[in-house]
C-alpha cells in the first residue's frame, strides 16, 4: 500500500504500460482457473473490470473501508471455500485473490513493480499443481508477458511499445536461460524446509476401496497412469503386462478392501529371468507404486509389502520417476502363514452371495483340484453367454455377485475378478483380487509405453499349494482380445465410441492424428523424463556419471565455473554487440590510444575530437608542439580524409611514441 | 580559393568582428540552404543579408513583413492589361536570386505561409499555374526573437526549411571601438561590389557537393541524430532532412577552411546553427532550448 502520495509525471504509471500490465495479470491468473473455486477467478475479473473503469474516468478508486471490506470478505470467503483447512489451494487463494485487488489500489510506479514480483510468484504458484510441458510452456509465455509489462514501465511516455517490450523481454530471459540449465542441473535438491498441503486431496488411479462397478470411471479417461521405458529394447508379450499396484484383500458389504502391509516377502527366483525399466509415474496422490509381479529390485523410497506391493512413506504428488526389476517368472509367498490364510479366505460371515456359493461348493466337489477348480471356473465363463462391456446393466441392492453371474451375465474385469475370488475363498481356496493396469500402448518414435486411466484392470491372485501364488485373469476368459490387443480391441463399435477422444485406441496408429498423437505423447514423456523427473535420485546419478565422487565442493565448484561460465558468455556477447565494432583501421588505433590514455590518467571528453584530444595530450606530455601536430594531421587525415594516403604506420608509431612519452611524464 | 577569401573580406568589411557568423552564413549559402538569422534589433541582421546579397552579384528583393502583409504582396497578382485585354501576372518580390525576408515573425501566419512552397520547391503556384523561382533562389530571412512584442512565431514546418539560423550577438570590445570610431558598415555597404559572378557561385556549390565524407564521420553524426531521437529531454528527434542539412553545412564549412574532406570539428562548427531551431525540450512549450540541447549534444555523443 502506498504510504505517500503519488505526486508527480514521474511516479505514475504509464497508460500503455498499464494496460500491458493488465494482460500479464490475466495471463498469470488464467491457468489457476483450473484448481480455484471459481468465484476467485470471477472476483480477479471484476477487478480487471473496476480497474478499466478508473482508467476510462467512470469510477473512481475504492475507498479505505471499501478496500477493508473486500480484503475481510475475501478472507473469510477463501476460509470458507476451502473447507477450513490449510490446504495448498487456500494459500494459492489467498494469493491470487491479493493480486486481484491489487488492480483497483495500484496508482503509483511503486505498486506497479509489487504487481509484477507477484505475478512472478503467482506463476510459481501454478507449478506447484501442474507441472506438464504445454503449462511450462504457457507460463513461460506468461513470464515473457509479465517482463515485458516491467520493460514498459521503464520506457518513454511518449514511445511506449508492447512489441520491442515483449522482444526485449524475451531476450532478456534467453540470456538467463544458460544459467537456469547449469542452476537446473547442479543446484541441489534441497528437502522442503516445511512440508507442502496436498494439491487437491483426491486420489487419482485405482482407489483404496472398490466395488465391482468402479473402474468404469477410469476407462472413460484417457489421462496418463504412467510411462514405461524398458533397458533391453522391445518390451515382452503385451499379455505379460500386468502392472500391480493394489491388493484387495478383504471383501466386506460388496466392496473390496486393502489389509494394512505386512512386510517380509519371499520370493524364490528359482532360474527366472529378471528385466529392468524405468517408470514414470503421474501423481496419483496415493502412496503405492505400480510395477510387474515380482520386483527384485527397486528405489530405497519404496518398500515391499508380502503380498507384492510397493508403498511409499508419502503420497506420490509429482510425476516420479523409479527404477524397478521384475522376475515375471519367479514365485512368490509359497509359505502360507494361519493369520495370511484366514485373511485370504475371508467372507463375511453372513453370505452375501449365497447362489455363487452354492455354485462354487459344488463345482469343487465335481472336480475335487484347486487347479482343476480354478480351469473350470474359467471354462464355465468362456462357455457361457457371458459378455464384456464397459457399460454393464445396474446389479441393484445386495447379493450383487449373484445377480452378475446368473442374470445379467455382463460386466468388466472387475466384475469377473470379484465373482471368481468370491467362488474361491467360498470353498476356502486363498485367493484375492489385485488391481492395477493392464497392457499399454507402445510408442514406436521412443519405445516407451504408455499406460493410460482407460488401462485400468483388476484380476485374481489365488494360492496354490507348492506354487505359490498364481494369477488368473477370468477377463481373459471372456474376452480374450482385451488381454492380448488392449481395450480397444475387446470393444464393440457403439463402446469405443464412448472412449473419450484423442487416444491412439481410438485412431489406430496410422494416418496423420495417429502419427501426432505419437509425437506428442513422445515429447510429454521426454519431458517427464529429463525435466520433472529429474529430482534427488536422478541428479545423483547424473552428476556421478560426470564428476565421479560427489563431494559438495566438487558439486559447488562445478556449479561456480559453469554459471561463471555462463554469465561471462551472455556478458560477454552483450558486450560485443553493444557498439558495433568499427571496421575502419585508424579507429581502432584512435580507440586503443584512448583506452591507453585512459590508463594513464588522461580522459578523453565526450565530444572532443581526435585531433583536440591528441594535442591535449601532448601538451600535457611536454611534446613539441611541431610534432604533436603533425600526428594530429596524420590521424585526422587518416580518420576522415578518404583520398589521404595509407599513413596508418606512421599514425601507428606516433600514438605508440606519444603514449610513452606520457607515461613518463606521468612517473 | 581566392574568391571565397574575398567574398569573406569584404563582408568582415562591412560587419566588423563577426567573421564566425559571416563564414556560417556564406557556409549556409553553399550548401543551397536558406538562412535565418534572428538577434535583437539593432544588431546588424539587415545590414550581414544587404551584404550577402550584394557580394553574391545576385538579383536581389527586398520585403519588409508586417503584420498586414499579404501573400499577394510577396509572390505578386494578376492584373488586367488594358492593350492586350488579358490578365498579365506581375511578379511580386519572391521573384529574384536572393529574397530578404526582414523581420519575417512580425507577419501574420498567413504571409509567412506565402514562403513555404518557394523555399522548398523553389516555385510558387498562383491561380493554378506553377511558376518557376530564379535560380538560384535564397530566402535570408531575420527574425527577432519571439519573446519580442508583436511577433508570430513560425511554425515548425517553416523552421525546419531553413538549412540554418544563426545569431549574431553583441560585438567585442575590439569591434565595438572601431564601430565607435566611425566604422559604420551601412556606409561601406554603398561601396561593396559584387565579387562572385553566377558561374563562379555554381562552382563552388558543386565543389561543396564534392566534399569527401569519410564512414567515421558518418557514424559521429549517425549518433548525433540518435541521440536527440532516443533521450528523454528532446521532445522530438531531429528529422532526416535536419540531417542532410546537418552533413551538407559541414561539407560547405570543411570547404571554407579550404578542406576537402569534412572533419568532426566542421560537424561541430555549424551543429548548433543547423539544429538549434529544429528541436525542442521535452518540459518546454515555448520553443526555447534548442541552444542547450545543441550545447549537451556536442559535451555528450562521442565522436570516435
Amino acid at each position: 500500500m502506498a504510504t505517500s502520495r503519488p505526486s508527480g509525471i514521474e511516479s505514475q504509471i504509464p497508460r500503455n504500460a498499464l494496460a500491458l500490465l493488465m494482460v500479464a495479470q490475466a495471463a498469470v491468473v488464467a491457468p489457476h482457473a483450473m484448481q480455484l473455486s471459481p468465484w476467485i477467478i470471477v472476483v480477479c475479473f471484476v477487478c480487471g473490470c473496476w480497474r478499466t473503469l478508473v482508467y476510462q474516468g467512470r469510477w473512481a478508486f475504492p475507498s479505505r473501508a471499501v478496500k477493508a471490506a473486500l480484503v475481510v470478505c475475501g478472507s473469510v470467503g477463501v476460509v470458507l471455500s476451502s473447507s477450513g483447512g490449510f490446504s495448498l489451494e487456500a494459500f494459492v487463494s489467498l494469493l491470487v485473490l491479493a493480486f486481484g485487488f491489487k488492480l483497483v489500489e495500484m496508482k503509483s510506479r511503486r505498486d506497479a513493480y509489487v504487481v509484477i514480483f507477484m505475478a512472478y510468484f503467482v506463476v510459481a504458484a501454478e507449478f506447484l499443481f501442474d507441472q506438464s510441458l504445454f503449462v511450462a510452456v504457457y507460463e513461460f509465455v506468461a513470464v515473457i508477458i509479465v517482463t515485458a509489462a516491467m520493460v514498459g514501465l521503464n520506457q518513454m511516455r511518449t514511445r511506449v511499445r508492447p512489441m520491442a517490450s515483449a522482444r526485449l523481454a524475451l531476450s532478456l530471459m534467453m540470456q538467463a536461460l544458460p544459467l537456469t540449465v547449469v542452476l537446473f542441473l547442479f543446484f541441489p535438491r534441497v528437502m522442503p524446509l516445511w512440508s507442502v498441503p496436498v494439491p487437491g486431496n483426491t486420489p487419482i488411479g485405482l482407489q483404496e476401496e472398490i466395488e465391482p462397478g468402479d473402474l468404469t470411471g477410469l476407462t472413460q479417461s484417457d489421462a496418463v497412469a504412467f510411462r514405461v521405458v524398458f533397458d533391453d529394447g522391445p518390451p515382452p508379450f503385451y499379455r505379460e503386462l500386468y502392472w500391480r499396484g493394489v491388493v484387495y484383500n478383504q471383501f466386506e458389504n460388496g466392496r473390496w478392501r486393502m489389509a494394512p502391509p505386512q512386510f517380509g516377502a519371499d520370493i524364490h527366483l528359482g532360474t527366472a529371468e529378471q528385466g529392468a525399466y524405468e517408470v514414470m509415474l503421474e501423481p496419483t496422490a496415493q502412496n503405492w507404486l505400480y510395477g510387474l509381479a515380482v520386483p527384485t529390485q527397486f528405489d530405497n523410497r519404496a518398500r515391499l509389502t508380502r503380498d507384492m506391493r510397493l508403498i511409499t512413506e508419502d503420497p506420490v504428488l509429482s510425476v516420479t520417476r523409479y527404477r524397478l526389476s521384475s522376475a515375471p517368472g519367479a514365485r512368490f509367498g509359497l509359505a502360507l502363514s494361519e493369520a495370511e490364510r484366514a485373511l485370504e479366505t475371508h467372507l463375511p460371515d453372513v453370505d452375501e452371495n449365497p447362489r455363487l456359493a452354492a455354485f462354487a461348493r459344488d463345482l469343487y466337489r465335481r472336480e475335487g483340484d484347486e487347479q482343476r477348480f480354478a480351469q473350470a471356473l474359467l471354462e464355465h465363463i468362456r462357455a457361457e453367454p457371458y459378455a464384456y462391456t464397459l457399460k454393464p446393466p445396474a446389479l441393484g441392492e445386495g447379493a450383487r455377485l449373484d445377480a452378475f453371474w446368473f442374470d445379467t451375465r455382463s460386466g468388466f474385469c472387475a466384475h469377473y475378478a470379484s465373482a471368481f475370488v468370491y467362488a474361491m475363498r467360498s470353498v476356502g481356496i486363498p485367493a484375492r483380487m489385485v488391481g492395477g493396469y493392464l497392457g499399454g500402448e507402445i510408442n514406436p518414435l521412443s519405445d516407451h509405453i504408455v499406460v493410460r486411466q482407460y488401462d485400468a484392470h483388476a484380476w485374481a491372485e489365488v494360492w496354490l499349494e507348492g506354487q505359490g501364488w498364481q494369477r488368473f485373469d477370468p477377463t481373459g476368459a471372456v474376452a480374450p482380445e482385451r488381454v492380448e490387443q488392449g481395450l480397444a480391441a475387446a470393444l464393440s463399435s457403439q463402446d469405443r465410441l464412448s472412449l473419450s477422444a484423442l487416444t491412439n485406441a481410438r485412431f489406430g496408429e496410422q494416418g496423420l492424428v495417429g502419427r501426432l498423437l505419437y509425437m506428442f505423447d513422445s515429447v510429454d514423456h521426454n519431458w517427464n523424463m529429463f525435466v520433472v523427473g529429474f529430482d534427488g535420485g536422478v541428479q545423483e546419478q547424473f552428476l556421478s556419471r560426470w564428476l565421479g565422487d560427489l563431494t559438495p565442493a566438487r558439486v559447488g565448484l562445478t556449479m561456480l565455473v559453469l554459471g561463471a561460465l555462463c554469465l561471462g558468455l551472455t556478458g560477454g556477447i552483450l558486450f560485443l554487440r553493444r557498439r558495433p565494432k568499427s571496421r575502419h583501421p585508424a579507429v581502432r588505433l584512435y580507440e586503443r590510444f584512448v583506452a591507453r590514455a585512459a590508463r594513464l590518467g588522461l580522459q578523453r571528453q565526450a565530444g572532443e575530437t581526435p585531433g583536440a584530444f591528441v594535442r591535449r595530450a601532448g601538451l600535457n606530455a611536454g611534446v613539441e608542439s611541431a610534432l604533436i601536430e603533425q600526428l594530429a594531421q596524420q590521424l585526422e587525415a587518416a580518420l576522415y580524409d578518404p583520398d589521404a594516403a595509407d599513413d596508418s604506420d606512421a599514425v601507428r608509431a606516433g600514438l605508440r611514441r606519444l603514449a610513452l612519452r606520457m607515461t613518463f611524464a606521468t612517473r | 580559393m581566392d574568391a571565397i577569401d574575398r567574398l569573406r573580406a569584404s563582408l568582415d568589411g562591412v560587419l566588423l568582428g563577426k567573421s564566425r557568423q559571416v563564414q556560417l552564413a556564406l557556409a549556409c549559402l553553399f550548401a543551397r540552404g536558406h538562412l535565418l538569422i534572428e538577434d535583437l534589433p539593432g544588431m546588424g541582421k539587415t545590414l550581414l543579408s544587404q551584404a550577402l546579397a550584394r557580394v553574391l552579384g545576385l538579383s536581389y528583393n527586398r520585403v519588409q513583413f508586417t503584420s498586414d502583409v499579404l501573400p499577394a504582396d510577396i509572390i505578386g497578382t494578376s492584373v488586367f492589361d488594358r492593350e492586350t485585354g488579358t490578365l498579365k501576372f506581375l511578379e511580386g518580390p519572391l521573384f529574384a536570386q536572393v529574397v530578404l525576408a526582414d523581420e519575417i515573425n512580425r507577419a501574420t501566419p498567413k504571409s509567412q505561409s506565402a514562403l513555404l512552397e518557394a523555399m522548398e520547391e523553389r516555385q510558387v503556384t498562383v491561380e493554378g499555374q506553377a511558376r518557376p523561382l530564379p535560380a538560384p533562389f535564397f530566402v535570408i530571412a531575420t527574425q527577432n526573437p519571439v519573446t519580442q512584442a508583436g511577433t508570430f512565431p513560425l511554425p515548425e514546418s517553416q523552421l525546419d526549411r531553413f538549412l540554418m539560423r544563426i545569431e549574431l550577438g553583441y560585438p567585442d570590445p575590439d569591434a565595438e571601438r572601431e564601430l565607435l570610431r566611425g566604422g559604420d558598415g551601412r556606409r561601406k555597404l554603398e561601396g561593396l561590389a559584387a565579387e562572385i559572378d553566377l558561374p563562379m557561385l555554381q562552382q563552388i556549390q558543386s565543389a561543396v557537393d564534392a566534399v569527401k565524407v569519410a564512414d567515421p564521420l558518418i557514424d559521429y553524426v549517425q549518433r548525433l541524430v540518435a541521440y536527440t531521437r532516443t533521450r528523454g529531454e528532446f521532445a522530438y528527434g531531429l528529422s532526416p532532412r535536419g540531417t542532410l542539412a546537418l552533413l551538407q553545412a559541414a561539407r560547405a564549412w570543411a570547404l571554407l577552411q579550404d578542406r576537402r574532406h569534412v572533419v568532426p570539428e566542421d560537424v561541430q562548427a555549424v551543429l548548433g546553427g543547423v539544429i538549434e531551431h529544429r528541436l525542442r525540450e521535452s518540459a518546454d512549450f515555448a520553443g526555447h532550448g534548442g541552444a542547450a540541447l545543441a550545447q549537451k549534444l556536442l559535451t555528450s555523443v562521442d565522436v570516435v
